[in-house]
This record gives C-alpha cells, structure tokens and sequence, in this order.
C-alpha cells in the first residue's frame, strides 16, 4: 500500500471530510494504531468517552469506524491512511486486535456467501404482475415523451431569442412533469438545459446542442422497436430506466488490469456524482464506473482509489459504446506505470467518430493521448499532440498550473475526458510514473 | 460553421418567422435536408428539428483537431539541482496544512541548504504561497529552479522567482526580493561595492523599490553610507524620506546625530566640583522638531524640557557620554543612576543603548544597574537574554514574550515552558496564529511535557486544548524536518 496524499485525499466524500481528515492524520489523536498483511487500524480519540475504532482492508480498500458518521470513508479514516501514507514508519506491523479480525473474517464470509448466492437458483418473480408495471410505466413515459416535443416544438416555433428573460418556472414544470412521466433521464436533461448560463456568449450554440439531443432521445424512444438490440438500450437508460446491477453481476465481465486514472465529482441537488475513469491495461478498454450518493450519506464502503491499479472484473452496461461499467470485484495490484494509448488527436476523433456512428447522443469519454504539450493560444490553453494538431483545454480547468509544472514545456502522456472540442486532463505520466491531477 | 448558424439562427428567430431551409448544404446532406423538408407530413418544426439532428450529427462526427501556427511553448531549462527525496515532500504535505509561514521558510531553508529542489507538482501551491507572503519569496525562488521561472512568464504573480546563483547575477536580474537579498549579502562583506550599486541603480527605481533597498542599509548602518545618505534629503517620496530620517537617526556623524548631541551636550553639563547640572537651552532651531522630536510632553508630571531632553538622550550614542565626561562607560552609568538631575533620564539612556544595538553597553548597563531595564534584553548575548528572561519573566511576561519571538533563536525547554504556561492563560492572545509565528524558536523537546500544562480556567480548557493539538502538529513537523532531506 503506497498511496500519495493527493491519492488519499481524492477518496474523501467531500471537502469537510477532507478537511477533517487531514487534521486527524496527527499522531496526537491517535490513542493506538497498527498495520498487517491487509488491514490497517487505529483507534482515534473524540469527544467520546471511548476512542474510536477505525479500521482498513488494505487488500479490497474497505473502510469501518465505530464514529456515528454516515460518511464512507469518514474523516477518521481518512485521516488513518493519510498517516500511514505520510509515515509508515510509525506503524508497528504486528497482529490485528480481535475487533480488527473479527470484520476482516465477516468480510471474508460476506464475500463467500455473495458467491455461494450467485450460484444459487433464482427465486421466483411475479413475472404478470411485472409485466403490467412496465407497461404502465412505458405509457407514462410515452405520454410524457409526447409532452415533451410539444413544448419543445413550441420553442422552437416561437424562437429562442427571449430565453434569458425567461422565468425559472419555464423549465421547472418541464423538468417535473418528465419526474412525474418516470422519465429522470429526461428531467435531469432538461436540467441540464435550464442550469445553461444565459448570459454567457455562446449560449445559443449549448442550448441548441442540448436541445438537439433532447430530441434525439425522444425520437429515439418514439421509434424503439425499429433501432439495433444495443441502441434501445442506451435511449432506454437516457431517458432514465434502470439497469439492474444484480441482473449485470450475474453476467460475466471482463477481466483484467485496470488503472483508475482519475475522478470527477459533481453535485446536484445534494445529490454527489462521483465518476471514476478506468482505462484496461491489457484489453485496452476504457470504463465509467458511476457512483451516487447524498451528499454527507455515502454509503460505498469499497472506494477506488484515483491512480491507483487494480485486478477487477468489471461488467459494462449494455450500450451500443459501452463506456459505463460496474465493478463486479476488485483487488488493488502494485501499480503498472506503463503508458498506452492514442498517438494524437486524429485518432482520438476516429474513435470519437466511431462512438458517433452507433450513438449519436454520447456523453463524455476518457482517452489517453501519447506526448501532449499545452501551449497558449487565442487566450486560452490547447493541448498540442507530436502532430502539432490541438484541441482546447476546457474553460475553468483548475488545475492547469500543476500541468504546466509538471510539463516544463516538454510533451506529456496525459489521461484527459471529454467530447468534441473540450477535453478536461485528469492524469499525466511523469517520470515514468502515472500521477492524477 | 455557416451550416450550424443557419441552424442558430433559424432557432433563434422561430421556425413561425424563418423556416428550416437547404442553404449551404450539399453532397449528402443537402440529400438528407431535400428528403426532410420535402415530406410534407411533418410540420415546419418537425423538419426545423430533424435538420438540426442531422447537421448536428454531421458536426460531431467530422470533429477535427484544429491545426494553426502556434508560438511553441519555450523549453524550461534542464535543471542542475535533484528534486528533494520523497520524505522531504511528506513533511511539506502537514506543513502547508499548518498554515505557518515561520516553518514552511524552515522547511525551504533545509532544502535550499541540501542544494535539492522543489518537485514541479508542488510549485503552483508553493509559489502561489509566496506570491501572498513576501518573505518566502527568495527561498522559493531558490528551490523553485528553471521551472519556477518558466512558470512565472505564465503567470505575472509569480514572476518573482529567477534563477540566479551569484549575488551579482540576482543582483542584476532577479526580482526585488531576490535583489534585496543580494545587497544584503554583498553589504556583509564589501560594503563599499554595495554603496556603488545602490548609487548606480538609485535613478531608475520605483519609490517602493528604493523604500525597500534603504532597509538593508539599517543592519547595520554604516558611517560610510552618511555622505550618500544625506544626499537624498531632497527625494520627493515620503516613504523614502522617513526611512532615510530613521537611518540618519542611527548614524552618529550625520548633521542630524550630530545636531542632537549639541544640544544634548549644551544641557547636560558635569561641574568643576564633579556635579551635574542639566538645563536645556532655548531651543532656536526648529529643524530637529521637523525629523520627530515631540515639542510637547503628554504629562503633567514631566516639563517640556525634560520631554525634548529624554527624546533626545535617546537618540544619541551613549558613546557620547564617555568623552563628555571624560569617563568610562560603567562611569557613565553609574553617573546616571546617581545624580538626581540625571536619573529620570536612565530609560532614555536604556533606549538609546537599544536603539544603536550597543551590546557592550548593554553589558555594562546590566552590570551596574541595581534595576532591571526589560528593553536592554535583545541587546544582551542569547544566553544572558535566556537567562534574565526566564528570572524576570514573572514580572514583565508579555514584554519578554515580545522580545523572545523576536529573536530567531530556540527558547530553552524551561523558558518556553514559562511561556506555554503563560499562553494557556491567556489563549485567545496566544493562538494557533501566535504558534506558527513561533515555531521556530520553540524547541521540539516540549511536546513531552506539553499535556503538563493547563489553563487556570475552566473555561479556557477546551481552546487551549486545540492550540495544545494545533502546536503537536507544528512539533511534530518540525521534528521531522531534519532527517527527511537525506537522500
């Protein structure tokens, strides 16, 4: 186990619990702490009467504290690794306590009977009375759909011009009816469409480009039976039907060595989107893995850790690109700091074109790129490939200064997400070494 | 591009105004637009909206990397220097966290002095520290290398920073700060050189950059500098003149030191018999009331006269008094504490001797004098200071407290341990602030007895213990310092 801080810190929940984490990676609030083959434990004094216990399953990266926090990791457990990843020294290697075993064996057992059920007979469903549920919901969202392309036939029948006038109100009933019609996929476009800043120059072009795909995916919905088996799928989880995770865990997956080379965390509503992007070492395929949560309520007690490698399993959705995945299990590997990839933007667009070809409305992908030198041009950064070929960095990118640090004006091999004409780098390789931003 | 404006257009007008039409298009897409806006079952928004998907589409997949002539990024400059081993960039991680100027210049002084390097993923966070806190500049600068540079042309805040190894070099090139420390250097062993340098750059400066190279003149002020000094007199920048005042102040010879001591020297006056008679004289000349000296004094107790004279003992070299009266320098003091005349005037005598950094003096003041003068403090060697500071602490602690953060060098354990007791009192005035800024001088070996010591009130227990928490983060930093920059 041998993380960065920046490693360590991209784990936490939020900014309070890496604030908090921090000031815990003191010695001084630790009453004991230790390290074994897979764990790593300590016991951190608080305001109680009784210290808290904390604990780490180094081998799958699982978190347990007996803090009342409903935080994963919480502020205690983070502040436990970033100790360790600061001092390892101070950790004496011995046996775990009883407290620390005794969740090490339940989790062993746990996993065991997760195995022993997916061999299991399934139990019987109601498939009748599923039936009728589904039909009910696709006529909702068929009346919904339907709703939907009346207002924004009305749009565009009227015009855009006065859009920033606009009250709140216009989009808000829209984006609850698509809530009503079950239809979040749609509701949470449509957000999208009103959260656009109308005083920005440029706006028509972003309204315009969501609208469009808004549209796309009604029309998509509208003609379902005539598009291919995998494309229904993909209009079907954009307007917001789920895909059951235990039905994709009884698929096979693919297996391999995956490095995580980054995460992206976003909120909406309290509600905390945290993407992780995943790039196969040997298949060379690339993954999404979505993780949600309210905010201050996370409950994933296996959290990836960006830059880190590790041998999993993972099971994609079905999708006509299939980008989003799940991770069916995971073991974290020493890392692997080998670069493959794109050799410059021509490539990337192929492959963009490609995804284009079988998805028209795709959302943002992650590609590593050989040999990217950021460079300033027309006010604002590009990244440059050995082609002298350049795509915009996105606006507001924060950290480009770490970029150009760790680029000298010297090309680099960076992990960057993105679409058309903005791409956000989220990891280089320097030095030989894989490092997140 | 013209294919998608006509799409934002029409848009922006409504499909009611302007229709959806083929304009611009050709090759397959005009087929595509011809077969949309020829099928009259779909209404004028109906086709607006599946040309839009159509151009759209067309758009996104043909997306191309834009090719232009760009100004290349120039290289950074390979460096000479190694980057800090990792252990070194493990402490600096808790150090930033502390916020303490005071060790994160400890920190860049261990890894200026290891002749190592900054790694480059952590200058933006390091210069953008320096860049609000000046006086981590030039160390910044010093472990930044050629990529601190590079990056300063990127970014005008950081700017400061300039690879320079010869004084001369920062001297000639460097940023002010950077420069500051190169005359400061120069100064230290030739200070004529350092003279000609500020006379040959002195035209061209701003008057903040000449405010700040006059400051390097005071450590210590020299004779040879008067003539140049006094000079300037007629430099219009009030800040510059107040700096120049200051330092004139400071130089007995200057026509203004000197004009001090004359009347100094016309009032207080030793008798025949051995006695000393003081009487200021009409004061004619209004200039010495121009550089500060108050007319007035602001108690009844004390006559405008004696006020003028205390100011002005003050400020003169106790030096003086030796040829004066013909004595010794213990002769002196203990002239002053026995003459009546004399005696309210001993604290001017005592701020005279700090004010011109007399040690000796200071010395022998502390030898004859049966009162302890707080203000002779600094002047004294560190270990009398230590000493004298921990006996007197009871009685003037916040004085001592001043002088001790002060002086750079480490409090000794039973020292800081007067202090910690007397910070605990008084937490809100010792806080975690307070801490950082002392950091340096507090020794490491305190945390052991740290949980010993506890507020007298209740209620200043739990802000204590997070100054107590606040200052084991600091220790515990700055006991790491030393043995994570071996490689």
């Amino acid at each position: 186990l041998n993380l960065s801080d920046e490693q360590v810190l991209a784990m936490a929940p939020d900014d309070s619990s890496r604030k908090s984490g921090k000031d815990l990676a003191n010695p001084a609030k630790w009453v004991s702490k230790g390290v074994g083959d897979n764990a790593l434990w300590g016991e951190c004094q608080g305001s109680g009467s009784k210290p808290y216990q904390t604990q780490i399953d180094t081998g799958n990266m699982a978190f347990k504290c007996s803090c009342p926090s409903r935080k994963f990791p919480c502020k205690h457990g983070l502040g436990l690794l970033l100790q360790y990843s600061r001092q390892p020294d101070s950790f004496a290697t011995q046996t775990p306590p009883a407290w620390v075993s005794e969740w090490l064996a339940k989790r062993a057992e746990r996993e065991e009977k997760k195995a022993v059920a997916a061999t299991a007979p399934e139990k019987q469903t109601d498939t009748t009375a599923q039936a009728k549920r589904q039909q009910a919901r696709q006529q909702k969202v068929s009346d919904g759909t339907a709703e939907l392309l009346r207002w924004i036939k009305d749009l565009v029948r009227n015009g855009i011009m006065d859009l920033p006038e606009k009250d709140p109100s216009f989009f808000e009933n829209m984006i609850r009816r698509m809530v009503d019609a079950q239809a979040p996929g749609l509701a949470a476009m449509m957000r999208e469409l009103a959260d656009i800043s109308y005083f920005h120059e440029g706006w028509q072009t972003v309204f315009m480009n969501q609208l469009i795909r808004i549209y796309l995916v009604i029309q998509g919905y509208q003609h379902l039976d005539q598009l291919p088996e995998t494309l229904q799928q993909d209009v079907r989880s954009l307007i917001g039907f789920a895909q059951s995770q235990d039905e994709l865990k009884e698929q096979t997956g693919i297996t391999d060595t995956w490095r995580i080379l980054g995460k992206q965390t976003t909120e909406e509503d309290r509600l905390v989107v945290e993407r992780y992007w995943l790039c196969g070492i040997h298949t060379k395929r690339r993954a999404l893995i979505l993780q949600f949560f309210v905010r201050g309520q996370s409950t994933i007690a296996n959290p990836l850790t960006p830059g880190a490698t590790i041998q999993a399993e993972l099971v994609y959705y079905p999708s006509a690109a299939p980008l989003r995945a799940i991770v069916k299990q995971q073991m974290t590997v020493p890392p692997d700091h080998r670069f493959s990839g794109f050799t410059g933007w021509e490539e990337v667009m192929a492959a963009q074109t490609a995804i284009s070809a079988v998805l028209p409305v795709y959302n943002d992908q992650v590609y590593t790129i050989a040999d990217l030198t950021p460079v300033w041009h027309q006010e604002q950064w590009w990244l440059q490939d050995s082609r002298q070929q350049l795509m915009p960095v996105k606006k507001g990118f924060p950290h480009i200064w770490k970029l150009l640090a760790l680029s000298g004006g010297h090309p680099l091999s960076m992990a960057v997400t993105g679409r058309e004409m903005q791409y956000e780098p989220i990891g280089v390789w320097h030095e030989h070494e894989y490092k997140i931003l | 591009m013209e294919r998608w404006n006509n799409i934002i257009n029409t848009a922006l007008l409504g499909t009611a105004k302007k229709q959806a039409d083929n304009h611009g298009l050709n090759g397959p897409l005009q087929t595509a637009a011809d077969t949309i806006l020829g099928n009259t079952a779909a209404d004028k928004e109906e086709q607006f909206l599946q040309l839009a998907s159509v151009i759209y589409n067309y758009r996104q997949s043909g997306t191309q990397p834009v090719t232009a002539a760009v100004q290349p990024v120039p290289v950074c400059a390979a460096e000479t220097k190694a980057c800090c081993p990792p252990a070194a960039i493990r402490v600096l991680q808790p150090v930033l966290e502390t916020d303490s100027i005071q060790l994160l210049l400890l920190w860049l002084e261990y890894c200026t002095n290891a002749n190592l390097l900054l790694p480059p993923a952590q200058l933006p966070v390091m210069l953008d520290k320096a860049w609000r806190n000046k006086s981590l500049r030039v160390l910044t600068a010093a472990a930044g290398g050629h990529r601190a540079e590079w990056l300063g042309q990127f970014n005008p805040d950081w700017n400061f920073s300039r690879v320079a190894e010869t004084p001369e070099e920062r001297w000639e090139n460097g940023a002010t700060a950077q420069r500051v420390e190169a005359l400061k250097e120069i100064r230290a062993t030739d200070p004529a050189m350092a003279l000609t340098w500020l006379q040959q750059t002195w035209p061209k400066e701003s008057a903040t950059v000449k405010a700040e190279l006059l400051t390097v003149l005071e450590q210590p002020p020299l004779a040879t500098d008067i003539t140049w000094l006094e000079s300037l007199l007629s430099e219009k920048s009030k800040q510059v003149k107040e700096i120049l005042i200051r330092l004139l102040k400071k130089l007995p010879g200057s026509s203004l030191h000197e004009q001090y001591w004359q009347i100094v020297a016309g009032a207080i006056q030793a008798q025949e018999d051995g006695h000393v008679v003081v009487a200021l004289p009409e004061l004619k000349d209004d200039r010495i009331f121009q550089s500060g000296i108050e007319k007035l004094s602001n108690d009844k107790k004390i006559s405008d006269d004696t006020h003028i004279l205390y100011q002005l003992i003050s400020l003169v070299h106790p030096s003086r008094w030796e040829n004066h009266f013909g004595r010794t320098p213990a002769e002196v003091v203990s002239l002053f504490l026995r003459y009546e005349a004399l005696q309210p005037f001993v604290p001017a005598l005592v701020q005279a001797i700090t004010w011109f950094e007399d040690q000796q003096w200071a010395t022998t003041f502390m030898q004859h004098s049966e009162t302890f003068y707080i203000d002779i403090i600094p002047m004294l060697p560190t270990d009398q200071q230590q000493q004298l500071s921990e006996q007197f602490f009871d009685q003037y602690p916040e004085t001592i407290i001043k002088y001790a953060s002060n002086n750079p060098a480490e409090w000794s354990v039973a020292l800081c341990t007067k202090i910690m007791r007397y910070a605990a009192t008084q937490p809100y005035t010792y806080n975690q602030l307070f801490m950082n800024n002392v950091i340096r001088q507090i020794p490491v070996a305190i945390s052991a007895t740290l949980d010993n010591i506890v507020p007298a009130e209740s209620y200043h227990v739990g802000y204590w213990n997070n100054i107590k928490v606040h200052l084991g983060r600091l220790l515990q930093a700055k006991s790491q310092l030393p043995g994570s920059f071996h490689k």
